[in-house]
């Protein structure tokens, strides 16, 4: 797997050149599931496609495209379970969450990935800090993939603590807002950097709560904000990246260029970064195409469709053409200006019915039979 | 926005509001009852004034179609009117709201009268417009003091249409409080429900649960959950036209509401019967979607599509046929599962043969509400008969699926009679005459 090598394991995740290696890499990955996965085969027959209909980049939609719906409700496993690693679920904001897992091979490649995206972004350090999650405390059980994302980044660089923002209670997790203003009161007076790590919106209302109290805290200069995930149900308080970290230099100190947004999803576990202008740029480990919201086949850059993405990362289950709920617009580098070379997308939404209402019962309601 | 003492207030104000509201409540059920004739009066009023000049574009500004605006703004109106107030009360009474008689086991006689609950706290799911507005009259038609807590996101028009009624009948301003308070601050809805003889809940099985676990036991609780309804089709003898009214009514609800059908069962035992159906019913609904075209939403589209694409994909492995287009989608599955749809103006297609209504369908109790009859009309009795024993509060042909008639009970209920309780008086001379009179209604 000289190829995957090469493409996951190389120093700029931007370079725009690769050789060949990432369509060489996606045909070996498409290859291995149909060998060894007859459901994946299945469905490869179904759209008669086969790896080798991939002679260059145009024909990368082809693939059978799974959408996240498909790997909620299926498990689509291309190893025998007991050669997985790491299981993680998404946090199923609308009802179901999707499980997948990863084999050792998944993980080298992973992590060398993580490293080095994380070490272009100066995030990899041997000075200790203490971590602020906002976010859910690692719990063995329930393996929330935000959760162990979150924690996974407090690994970055050498903890002298963490706190949590939702402490789990034995049946749930709790809120922990005195412990964490407790925490950054210690932490402003200790001498370390100070890393928050979590939702966005956890991050508001920390921020918020701080400047309520009139608390205004100088944290150490290399203290960083690390943000990943949506709004999700807090969608309505919702408010943009500028203001949110305005509000994080008065209130903490930390300066607009240490504040960094993620993109990424338990389906299709790669890392996106905004960039200066706030846009989320396509590394070299995978391709983002928006397809058309009636018909899935590409539409041109600049159109709003669904977003999906091809990348040849994870062995133990066929991830290689993956299809999010979110309505993006791919656009190209140029008309960014941030000096990345990559094309890049924005999120407009999540697709649904949106803003209608409905008092017919739901999946859940139904299945649960009357429970919640 | 909070409306309390008939004035908008805002959130600093309502604070102080929400904070005395237990003795505002008191200060209000000493003041005396506002009598139900004097509800109706006002109700009336405000039906005469609804004009579609002046308030179809209200509706529209909600988010409304203007064809359907009109036809909402014209039931709201006649349902409101004098005439419908009186005669849905009659039906959900009865002919008596206060009787005098000699119980046969009793040497006097006895009252009997319907009382106010008196105080009840709406709690309203923002899915259709001035249900909020439409739960607190419906309080007030039975005489109660209402709090109402909105949905998350507010809603102008019942804000407006109780304005209107304070307008017309000042007296309403003390019966009615509104709090725009979010339902995750639990102080302060432990404390708007501490002050509440009833919650009345509006919403799914999540908000049921909260309000359950919120309650305490000397608080009761009436629900208007979340329903499904769906169409039962039997016989080879069903008709194009028949298959066509349930098509338009499916793309005029969008199955978005508890009385909209989210799928057919057919009468068979047979997969390939079932696919029979579904591809025979397919193009019907498409001819109905094309005539009734939704406006251009991709975040709607991309959600049917992707439901029907992994549909699809599924089918690939599983008993599943997937009949698809732009505008609409059927899916015939191998189970005979009770599900919601899975996109607007797609629907399931299952095999439930009519010895297995019951044990198939009793799991599913109390989400069930409107089955829609397609059959032999020989055999309506039997499939009501076992349609009513699995859980169905509604049983209706396909043409009358979507129609409502004054006095027509809410999921199996009269709401009226749910906000309201039955006080015996039994003392000497309780019967006002003295007089031991037979039996009288």
């Amino acid at each position: 797997m000289k190829d995957a090598e090469k493409l996951f394991l190389g120093k700029n995740p931007y370079r725009t050149k690769d050789d060949g290696a990432f369509l060489r890499a996606v045909r070996e990955n498409v290859r291995f599931h149909a060998e060894n996965n007859p459901k994946y085969a299945q469905i490869l027959d179904r759209f008669g496609f086969c790896a080798d209909d991939i002679m260059n980049e145009a024909d990368l939609y082809k693939i059978p495209v799974l959408p996240t719906l498909y790997l909620k409700r299926n498990e689509l496993f291309t190893v025998p379970k007991e050669k997985l690693v790491l299981k993680a679920a998404s946090s199923g904001t609308s009802g179901r969450a999707s499980v997948v897992g990863f084999d050792r091979k998944s993980m080298l490649y992973g992590f060398g990935m993580t490293a080095r995206f994380f070490a272009f972004y100066h995030m990899i350090s041997i000075f200790p800090a203490n971590y602020i999650v906002l976010g859910f405390e690692p719990d063995g059980q329930t393996g929330l993939g935000a959760a162990k994302t979150a924690y996974g980044v407090t690994k970055f660089a050498p903890a002298v603590h963490r706190t949590y923002a939702l402490v789990k209670t034995g049946h749930g997790y709790v809120e922990n807002k005195e412990g964490v203003l407790n925490a950054l009161l210690r932490h402003e007076k200790q001498g370390f950097p100070v890393r928050l790590v979590g939702f966005p919106a956890y991050l508001y209302f920390l921020l918020r709560e701080l400047k309520q109290r009139g608390i205004s805290l100088r944290l150490h200069k290399r203290s960083m904000i690390i943000l990943g995930g949506g709004w999700k149900r807090f969608a309505g308080e919702k408010i943009d990246s500028d203001a949110l970290f305005g509000l994080a230099h008065e209130t903490l100190g930390i300066a607009r260029e240490n504040c960094l947004e993620f993109f990424s999803a338990v389906e299709h576990p790669l890392p996106y970064c905004k960039c200066k202008n706030g846009h989320f740029h396509v590394p070299v480990y995978s391709r983002v195409i928006v397809r058309d919201v009636e018909t899935l086949l590409p539409v041109p850059n600049g159109t709003p469709g669904i977003l999906s993405f091809v990348s040849p990362l994870v062995t133990s289950m066929p991830l290689v053409s993956v299809m999010t709920d979110d309505i993006a617009v791919l656009r190209d580098a140029k008309y960014c200006g941030c000096g990345i070379q990559t094309p890049y997308f924005d999120v407009l939404g999540r697709a649904n019915a949106r803003g209608i209402r409905t008092c017919a019962a739901t999946a859940e309601e139904l299945a649960g039979g009357g429970k919640t | 926005m909070n409306l309390i003492h008939g004035k908008r207030m805002n959130a600093e104000q309502s604070k102080r509001e929400l904070a005395q509201i237990g003795e505002s409540v008191l200060r209000s059920l000493a003041a005396g009852r506002l009598a139900r004739k004097d509800v109706i009066a006002a109700c009336d009023k405000l039906s005469r004034k609804l004009s579609e000049q002046e308030h179809l574009a209200l509706l529209v500004s909600s988010g409304m179609r203007p064809e359907l605006a009109k036809t909402e703004l014209a039931a709201f109106k006649s349902m409101l009117s004098r005439g419908y107030l009186e005669r849905r009360v009659e039906r959900e009474f009865g002919d008596w709201t206060e009787r005098t008689f000699q119980p046969l086991d009793m040497d006097r006689s006895v009252r009997q009268k319907w009382a106010p609950l008196g105080v009840l706290l709406h709690i309203s799911a923002g899915n259709a417009d001035a249900l909020p507005a439409y739960s607190v009259i419906e309080g007030l038609l039975t005489e109660n003091v209402n709090i109402l807590k909105l949905p998350g996101d507010g809603d102008e028009l019942s804000l407006r249409i109780l304005e209107e009624l304070i307008g017309i009948e000042p007296r309403i301003a003390e019966k009615v409080f509104v709090f725009d308070t979010p339902s995750d601050d639990i102080a302060a809805m432990e404390r708007l429900a501490d002050a509440a003889d009833a919650i009345v809940v509006w919403g799914g099985d999540a908000a049921v649960s909260a309000v359950r676990s919120m309650a305490k036991p000397d608080t009761r609780i009436v629900e208007w959950g979340h329903k499904i309804s769906f169409a039962y089709v039997s016989g080879d003898e069903v008709s194009d036209g028949e298959l066509t009214e349930l098509a338009r009514h499916i793309c005029e609800t969008n199955q978005l509401l508890c009385n909209s059908c989210q799928g057919i069962y057919v009468d068979t035992d047979s997969f390939e019967q079932v696919t029979a159906f579904a591809e025979r019913f397919y193009p019907i609904l498409e001819r109905a979607a094309e005539e009734d075209p939704l406006p251009d939403n991709p975040f709607r589209a991309a959600q049917a599509t992707l439901a029907l694409y992994t549909e699809e994909l599924e089918a690939v492995h599983m008993k599943k046929r997937v009949f698809r287009g732009k505008r609409c989608g059927v899916v015939a599955y191998g189970d005979s599962a009770l599900t919601p749809s899975c996109a607007a103006r797609c629907v399931w297609v299952r095999a439930l043969p009519g010895e297995c209504i019951l044990q198939t369908l009793k799991p599913y109790k109390n989400h069930l509400q409107t089955a829609a009859l397609v059959c032999g009309k020989g055999e309506i009795r039997k499939f009501e008969e076992a349609l009513v024993a699995a859980g169905a509060v509604r049983i209706v042909s396909v043409g009358g699926i979507s129609a409502h008639y004054c006095g027509m009970p809410h999921d199996g209920e009269f709401a009226l009679r749910r906000y309201m309780r039955i006080v015996s008086c039994e003392y000497e001379g309780a019967d006002g005459t003295g007089d031991r009179s037979n039996e009288t209604k």
